[in-house]
């Protein structure tokens, strides 16, 4: 017996709905029956996270957005992270999973002397950053960057990784001398163990795991996981540091720190 | 298991009459039946007194549905009753599909739940060839639909 002619629509789309975005997709290619069941917004509205509308509507292109079906949507936010937070944080969708990821941008960082224009400078960098604008280092000896994120915004049940993204100018330098010390913590709790990495790693140097680029223009390396288990954790916070007195650096852009789920946890 | 079953019976115990779309009645306690919400909105109707109508359930998947309806009010515990309901949907795919029409027509949602799980189990994974050999679906897509969906669905064949 088809089984695509003998259950109805709904009974269809409730096993689908129980599968996962990628079987989804391959379910739609099974027959026009399963597609119409496969590619329904009952199924793709349950792999949306809880709160996507609250979320989607608080951006400027949220008609757009909401008028799309539910499998569009989802792709959308897959490909297409939006600015939310008035435009220092975007926000997408992890797409195997449905999962969150926000990206904090430089602008909701905390930067020392980020305000000093000797130190930093801020600039946009249309087509190449999400951001209206960037940080560019111009030259800093005490290099301390941090970001926060309230785990109650994240999917619950879930590993994060925090990724420190950013690239070089063409006038880099003091990053393959002195590496520097990442760390992740619960806000408030003692830190565990911070890693230790070179941003532009010396030729000559094996490292397990090297900044890797994005595939978007951009690099990131990660600064380590933590699990969120039911969103009551508080904040988490993120740091990179490098204040060895004698080492200057130079030509650092930072787009931001990324919250997105690991793989297959 | 089976001792306590019977002794509970009191007096105060109503039992509903359904009857199968090929004219089998079966007695079921009120309790039990009213996990479904169509038999309980039956029942609200005042079919109660008298046999309860189903229609569009025949009789040997009625009896798989009463066995369920009776295990799920016989206060089993948690890990029993799970075992039970793995080895309930265990049955070949017709009988599934039965399953899932008279849970979707009777309106049992734990029990539509757990079926629409086993089959969502037996899809995850597998290649739209593979699914439609195990469900006996025809391939109805032309050669440009169906490269059409494999392109806008690309992330997924990866």
């Amino acid at each position: 017996m088809d089984m695509s002619k003998v259950l109805p629509d709904e009974c269809l789309a409730h096993i689908i709905s129980l599968t996962s975005p990628q079987d989804a997709c391959r379910f739609a290619l099974v027959s026009h029956n399963c597609q119409s069941a496969a590619d329904s917004d009952v199924v793709w509205e349950g792999f949306l996270p809880s709160k996507y509308l609250e979320i989607v509507s608080s951006t400027t292109s949220s008609s757009q957005l909401t008028s799309l079906s539910k499998k569009k949507l989802y792709l959308h936010l897959c490909n297409n992270p939006i600015l939310i937070n008035n435009g220092i944080m975007s926000f997408a969708l992890e797409k195997q999973s449905g999962k969150k990821c926000y990206m904090v941008g430089a602008r909701g960082l905390s930067i020392i002397w980020g305000n000093s224009p000797d130190y930093w400078t801020w600039k946009p960098l249309p087509y190449q950053s999400r951001f209206s604008e960037v940080a560019e280092l111009r030259f800093v000896w005490w290099l301390h960057i941090r970001g926060w994120i309230e785990t109650k915004i994240l999917s619950l049940k879930t590993t994060y990784a925090a990724y420190f993204v950013f690239k070089f100018t063409d006038y880099k330098s003091g990053f393959s001398e002195r590496p520097v010390e990442l760390s992740v913590n619960f806000e408030g709790s003692l830190g565990g163990e911070n890693r230790h990495v070179f941003l532009d790693v010396p030729p000559e140097f094996d490292t397990p795991r090297p900044p890797r680029e994005r595939g978007d223009g951009w690099m990131e390396i990660e600064m380590g996981e933590f699990f969120n288990d039911n969103g009551d954790n508080g904040s988490v916070v993120c740091g990179l540091r490098e204040v060895d007195d004698y080492t200057s650096k130079h030509g650092l852009i930072v787009e931001g720190i990324e919250f997105r789920p690991k793989e297959g946890r | 298991m089976a001792s306590s079953e019977s002794t509970t019976t009191s007096t105060t115990t109503k039992v509903l009459r359904l009857k199968s779309s090929d004219n089998e009645i079966f007695g079921v306690e009120e309790k039990a039946a009213l996990q479904s919400e169509t038999i309980k909105s039956l029942a609200e109707d005042g079919y109660s007194e008298d046999v309860i109508p189903l229609f569009n359930v025949e009789k040997k998947t009625l009896a798989k549905i009463v066995e369920w309806l009776n295990k799920h009010a016989s206060g089993s515990s948690k890990e029993e009753l799970k075992r039970w309901d793995a080895d309930f949907v265990d049955v070949d795919k017709d009988v599934l599909y039965d399953l899932l029409l008279a849970s979707n027509y009777l309106n049992i949602e734990v029990l539509l739940h757990q079926l629409a799980q086993k089959v969502a189990d037996m899809i995850k994974g597998k290649k739209p060839e593979e699914i439609r050999q195990l469900f006996g679906i025809k391939n109805d897509f032309t050669p440009e639909e169906e490269a059409e969906i494999r392109r806008e669905n690309a992330w997924a064949f990866e």
